[in-house]
C-alpha cells in the first residue's frame, strides 16, 4: 500500500505543479535569506579587519613616537599623548577586542544588530558604563532582519500549512474519500502515510535547496558538523508541523476549518507565546532603572572625587606591590583618579550586578518555559548554532570586562612606579583573544522529535477509534 | 439592498460560534495588552520623574567649583515617555532613554530596553499596536475570505444573480458587514485608551485629537485589508484557496516586506559602527581648534586674531579669560564637527526611510506603522528630535559655563571657583515633542501612499465586482 501512495502521491504532486512550486520558492527564500545573512557576516569581518589594521597603523605612530623620544628629538603631539607616559598608552593605544563571526554566523541575525562586535577599552574608562550596543536604526531592530532563521521559524510552517490543511478534507470534498472507503487501509494509516510522503518530499527539496544556496552565495568556511545541526534541527521542526498538520487533518473537518485551526496554532506558537513569556518574564524579574543607575553611579563618583588624596593613599596602602620600585613618589592626576576609579568600580560592582543577574534570571527562566513553544526552541538554538544568542554576547561582555582589567592593571604597574612606557615594553602589551562558549546544548533536536513522535502517536491511536462511517459523513 | 445584505451579512457573522470565540479572544487580549501597558507606562514615568529631580539636584549642589571642571562632570538629560506610547510603543524599546550632556562631546542616548533583555524580546511584545497590525488583519480574514466565495459553494451565487440587485450594491453590503464589527471592535479600544490616558496622574501632552488621526489611520489600514480580502473572495472559486491566498497577502505585507525592507535600507545606506563613527570624529576633532590646547597651530591662530580685534599685544591685557574664551572656541568648534557627523547619520536615516516608502507599494502595513509610531511621538523621528534638543541645550550649557570663567577670571586663573549658587541659574532642559500638525506634515507621503492604497483597494473591489 505504501508503494501505491508513494508513486500516487509524487505523480499527483508533479501534476498539481507543487513540487516545481515549493522548490522555487524555498530556492527564493532560503537564498534571499542566506544572501543578507552573508552580508551582515561579510560586513562585520571588514569592520574587524579595519579597525585590527587602524590599531596597527596607530601602533606604528607610536613606535615612532617612542623612538623619537628616546632619543632625545622634539615631537609635535600634545604633550599628554605622547607614548612614554603609560596613561597615553592605555588611553589613546588601545587594543581592538574583537567577536569574530562563527562559520555560522549567516543563518540568524539573533542579537547580532543590536550588539556590537568589537570594543577598544581603555584605562581610564568605566568599564560598568561601556556600551555594548551597536549604532544602528532601532527602525531596523524594531522590523528585524530577513534571516535564514526567519525563513525557517515563521515562514516553513506556513509553507507546511498551505502544503498539508486539506489533504483529507479535499477528498471529502471532491468526493473521492468515499472511493477511498474501500481500500483496504484504514483512514487514520492513510493519512498518516501520505503526510509522511509530503514530509519526506518536502525534505528532500528544503535539504537541497539549503545546499544549493549556501553554494551559491558561497559560504566559506563550509563545515559539514554544523550544516548537519542546522538541517537535523530544520527538519525536526518541519516534522512537528507536520504533526499538527496531521492532527488536525484527522479531527477537525472541513479545509477552510483545518487551515483556520492551523494558522491559529501558527499564531498561538510563533506570535503571541515569545511575547507573552518575554512580557512576564521582565515582569517577574524586572530590570532596575538605567537611569536611577546613573543618579547612584554620580553620587558615588562625586563622593569619590571628594576625598581623592584619602583614597589614593588607602589605595596604596592596600595596593603595595604597584608601587615596588617607585622612588620619586610622584603623584599626578592620574595616580589620585585611577585609585578613585578602582573604588567607585568596587563600590558599583553589586549594582551592576544587580542587572546581570536578572538577565540571567530571565534567561533562565525563558530556557525552562520555551518548550511551550517549539518556535522558541528553534529560534534560540538557531542563534545558538550561529553564535548570536544573548548567551554568546554575555560571554563576549564578560571577556571584553576581563580584558578591560587585564589592560589597566598592566598600566597601573608603570603608572605607580612613575616608570615611562618604551619601546621594550611594547611586545608585552595584553592582547584579546575572543573564547567561543562551550556550553552549547545537544538535546533541542531529541526532545523536539520525541514531541512529535508522543503527537503522531497519539493521532494514531485516537484515528483507531475514529468510525470511518463518522469520517464519511 | 446594501443595507439588507448588510443585514443578513452581519446576522449569519454574529451567529458563527468560531467569530464569537475569535472577537472574545482578540478582545481579551487587547485588555491584557492595554493593562500591562499601562502599567508599564506609569511605572517608567515615575522612575523618570525621580532620575530628573535627583539628577538636578546633583548638579545644584556641586559646590564651589571651577566652571570648566563642571563642565566635564555633566549632566543627563532624559527622555520622558509619552502618553501615546501606551497604544504604539514603536522603537522605543530599541533607543536609549538617557543623554549624558559633557564639554567637549556630544553621547548618544544610552541604555535601550532591548538590550537588557533576553532573545526572546526580539519575537516583539503583546502590545496595542501588536495586535492592532498583526492579529485585527488576521481577524478580518478570518471573517471575510469565504464571504463570497460560500455563495458559490452552497450554489447560492446563481440564485443571486437571478435578483435583481446590482453587483455592486451587494459587494457593498458584504463589505459593510465586515467593516461594521471591526469598525466597532476597534472604537472601543482607542475609546478605553483614552479614558485609561486621561484619568493617569500626569497625562502631559496627551491630547483626544492625536488619538482620534491615530484611530482613523488604523481605520483606512483595516479598510484596505477588507478590500484585498473582499477581492480575493469574489476571485478565488474555493474558500481554502481563498483564505490560504488572503493569508500570503498577510504574511507578504506584515512579516516579510519589513523585514526585507530592513536587509535591503542597511545595506544600500547602512550605518558606520560604532568605534568607527567615534574614531572619525576624533580624526576631524584632530585637525581643529582644542579648548585644552593652547600650543596647537589652530589655537595661535585664534590668539593672534583676538589680540588683533581689542588692540592689545597680550592676551593678559584681554578684558576677559582668554583660556575660557578658547575653551569656548573649541567647544562650538568640536559641536560643529558632531553636527557633521550626525547629519551625515540622519542623512543615511532619511534615505533608509525612501526604501520603507518604496517598499509601501507592496506592503499598506509599513505607511501604517510609521504613521502610528510618529503620532504616539515614539518613532525614529522624534528620538533624532530630542536628540538634537538635548545637544543644543549641552551647547547652551557649555556656553553658559564658559561665559562665566571667561567673565569673572583673568587668563591663566584656572584656580577661579564660581559660587556654589551660581549652578542653579542654568535654566532646566525642557523637551516638547512635535505638534501632531508638524508630524502629520512631516508625514504627509506615508499619508498619500495609505490614502492612494485604499482608493486604488476600492476602487479594484467594485470595478471587478461585475465578473463575479
Amino acid at each position: 500500500m505504501l508503494r501505491y501512495n508513494f508513486i500516487y502521491e509524487l505523480r499527483l504532486l508533479l501534476r498539481s505543479r507543487w513540487i516545481q512550486l515549493l522548490s522555487l520558492l524555498l530556492l527564493v527564500l532560503f537564498g534571499f535569506s542566506t544572501f543578507n545573512g552573508e552580508q551582515k557576516v561579510q560586513k562585520r569581518r571588514s569592520d574587524i579587519a579595519a579597525a585590527k589594521q587602524e590599531v596597527q597603523e596607530s601602533d606604528q605612530a607610536m613606535i615612532k613616537l617612542l623612538d623619537s623620544v628616546e632619543r632625545g628629538m622634539e615631537v609635535s603631539v600634545p604633550y599628554w599623548t605622547i607614548p612614554t607616559s603609560p596613561m597615553a598608552v592605555g588611553n589613546y593605544y588601545p587594543r581592538v577586542a574583537a567577536m569574530e563571526p562563527q562559520p555560522m554566523s549567516f543563518v540568524s541575525t539573533g542579537q547580532a544588530d543590536l550588539f556590537t562586535h568589537y570594543m577598544k577599552p581603555t584605562v581610564s574608562g568605566d568599564d560598568f558604563t561601556l556600551n555594548f550596543t551597536e549604532m544602528s536604526s532601532p527602525v531596523q531592530l524594531l522590523f528585524g532582519s530577513f534571516d535564514l532563521a526567519f525563513v525557517i521559524v515563521y515562514l516553513l510552517p506556513l509553507l507546511i500549512i498551505a502544503f498539508t490543511y486539506n489533504v483529507l478534507s479535499s477528498e471529502k470534498e471532491q468526493g473521492s474519500l468515499r472511493l477511498l472507503a474501500s481500500q483496504p487501509i484504514s483512514i487514520g494509516k492513510w493519512v498518516f502515510q501520505k503526510l509522511i510522503l509530503r514530509f519526506f518530499w518536502l525534505s528532500v527539496l528544503a535539504t537541497f535547496s539549503l545546499l544549493a544556496t549556501i553554494f551559491l552565495v558561497g559560504i566559506g568556511p563550509f563545515q559539514w558538523g554544523a550544516f548537519l545541526s542546522l538541517l537535523a534541527l530544520t527538519l525536526s521542526y518541519m516534522l512537528f508541523w507536520f504533526a499538527l498538520a496531521f492532527l488536525v487533518n484527522l479531527f477537525v473537518g472541513s479545509s477552510a476549518k483545518n487551515a483556520v485551526s492551523l494558522i491559529g496554532l501558527w499564531v498561538l506558537f510563533v506570535l503571541l507565546t515569545p511575547s507573552v513569556l518575554n512580557q512576564l518574564g521582565s515582569k517577574l524579574y524586572p530590570m532596575p532603572s538605567r537611569t536611577l543607575m546613573i543618579n547612584k553611579m554620580r553620587e558615588r563618583k562625586a563622593a569619590a572625587t571628594e576625598r581623592q588624596d584619602e583614597i589614593l593613599d588607602n589605595f596604596l596602602r592596600d595596593h603595595p606591590e604597584y608601587a615596588i620600585n617607585d622612588s620619586t613618589q610622584t603623584r599626578s592626576f592620574y595616580h589620585r583618579y585611577m585609585a578613585s576609579q578602582e573604588v567607585v568600580k568596587e563600590e558599583l560592582q553589586p549594582i551592576v550586578n544587580e542587572y546581570e543577574k536578572q538577565l540571567q534570571k530571565q534567561q533562565t527562566w525563558s530556557k525552562q518555559l520555551q518548550w511551550i513553544s517549539p518556535a522558541i526552541v528553534v529560534q534560540e538554538s538557531l542563534n545558538q548554532l550561529a553564535g548570536t544568542s544573548t548567551d554568546d554576547y554575555e560571554n563576549y561582555r564578560g571577556q571584553v570586562m576581563g580584558f578591560a582589567e587585564v589592560w589597566r592593571e598592566h598600566f597601573m604597574s608603570f603608572l605607580y612606579n612613575n616608570q615611562n612606557f618604551s619601546q621594550a615594553d611594547y611586545p608585552g602589551l595584553p592582547q584579546f583573544h575572543f573564547e567561543q562558549r562551550k556550553d552549547k546544548s545537544v538535546l533541542t533536536v531529541p526532545i523536539l522529535l520525541l514531541m512529535t513522535i508522543v503527537m503522531l502517536c497519539c493521532g494514531l491511536l485516537a484515528s483507531k477509534s475514529l468510525k470511518t462511517g463518522k469520517v464519511l459523513s | 439592498m446594501i443595507l439588507k445584505t448588510f443585514f443578513k451579512e452581519s446576522k449569519e457573522v454574529w451567529r458563527d460560534g468560531r467569530v464569537r470565540i475569535a472577537f472574545a479572544i482578540v478582545l481579551s487580549l487587547l485588555g491584557i495588552a492595554i493593562w500591562i501597558s499601562a502599567r508599564q507606562y506609569q511605572n517608567i514615568n515615575e522612575q523618570h520623574q525621580m532620575a530628573e529631580t535627583t539628577e538636578r539636584a546633583i548638579w545644584d549642589n556641586q559646590g564651589e567649583k571651577n566652571p570648566h571642571s563642571a563642565a566635564h562632570y555633566g549632566t543627563y538629560a532624559f527622555k520622558p515617555k509619552y502618553p501615546l506610547s501606551l497604544v504604539d510603543q514603536g522603537v522605543d524599546k530599541y533607543v536609549g532613554t538617557s543623554i549624558f550632556l559633557e564639554a567637549h562631546k556630544r553621547n548618544e542616548a544610552q541604555f535601550s530596553a532591548a538590550a537588557d533583555q533576553t532573545g526572546l524580546a526580539r519575537f516583539g511584545d503583546l502590545t496595542p499596536d501588536f495586535i492592532l497590525l498583526f492579529i485585527v488583519p488576521l481577524l478580518i480574514i478570518l471573517l471575510g475570505y469565504n464571504s463570497f466565495t460560500k455563495e458559490r459553494e452552497m450554489g447560492t451565487l446563481t440564485l443571486l444573480k437571478s435578483q435583481g440587485i446590482s453587483s455592486w450594491k451587494w459587494v457593498m453590503g458584504k463589505w459593510m458587514a465586515l467593516f461594521f464589527p471591526i469598525f466597532v471592535l476597534s472604537a472601543i479600544l482607542f475609546l478605553i485608551a483614552g479614558f485609561i490616558l486621561s484619568n493617569l496622574q500626569d497625562f502631559g501632552v496627551f491630547n483626544w485629537s492625536s488619538l482620534f488621526t491615530m484611530f482613523w489611520i488604523y481605520t483606512g489600514y483595516y479598510i484596505i485589508f477588507i478590500n484585498i480580502v473582499l477581492f480575493i473572495s469574489t476571485r478565488v472559486k474555493k474558500s481554502g484557496i481563498a483564505l490560504v491566498l488572503s493569508l500570503s497577502v498577510w504574511i507578504l505585507a506584515c512579516l516579510a516586506a519589513p523585514k526585507a525592507a530592513s536587509n535591503i535600507a542597511e545595506t544600500k545606506y547602512p550605518y558606520p559602527t560604532r568605534q568607527e563613527f567615534a574614531a572619525n570624529v576624533l580624526k576631524d576633532k584632530q585637525g581643529g581648534l582644542d579648548g585644552h590646547n593652547p600650543w596647537s597651530k589652530e589655537s595661535k591662530l585664534l590668539e593672534q586674531k583676538v589680540l588683533a580685534e581689542h588692540g592689545v599685544d597680550s592676551i593678559h591685557k584681554l578684558p576677559f579669560n582668554f583660556d575660557a574664551y578658547r575653551m569656548q572656541k573649541g567647544e562650538e568648534h568640536e559641536a560643529e564637527i558632531y553636527f557633521k557627523h550626525y547629519n551625515h547619520l540622519k542623512e543615511q536615516f532619511t534615505r533608509q526611510s525612501n526604501v520603507y516608502r518604496g517598499l509601501a507599494v507592496v506592503s499598506p502595513y509599513l505607511p501604517t506603522r510609521f504613521l502610528s509610531m510618529a503620532i504616539a511621538h515614539t518613532d525614529y523621528a522624534t528620538h533624532w528630535d530630542f536628540a538634537d534638543a538635548a545637544e543644543n541645550y549641552r551647547i547652551a550649557t557649555q556656553k553658559f559655563l564658559n561665559d562665566n570663567f571667561a567673565e569673572n577670571s583673568s587668563y591663566g586663573e584656572w584656580a577661579y571657583r564660581a559660587d556654589a549658587d551660581f549652578w542653579k541659574e542654568l535654566p532646566d532642559f525642557n523637551y516638547d515633542p512635535p505638534e501632531l500638525r508638524t508630524i502629520l506634515t512631516n508625514n504627509a507621503s506615508s499619508l498619500w501612499i495609505l490614502g492612494t492604497w485604499m482608493v486604488v483597494s476600492f476602487s479594484i473591489l467594485l470595478l471587478t465586482s461585475k465578473t463575479i
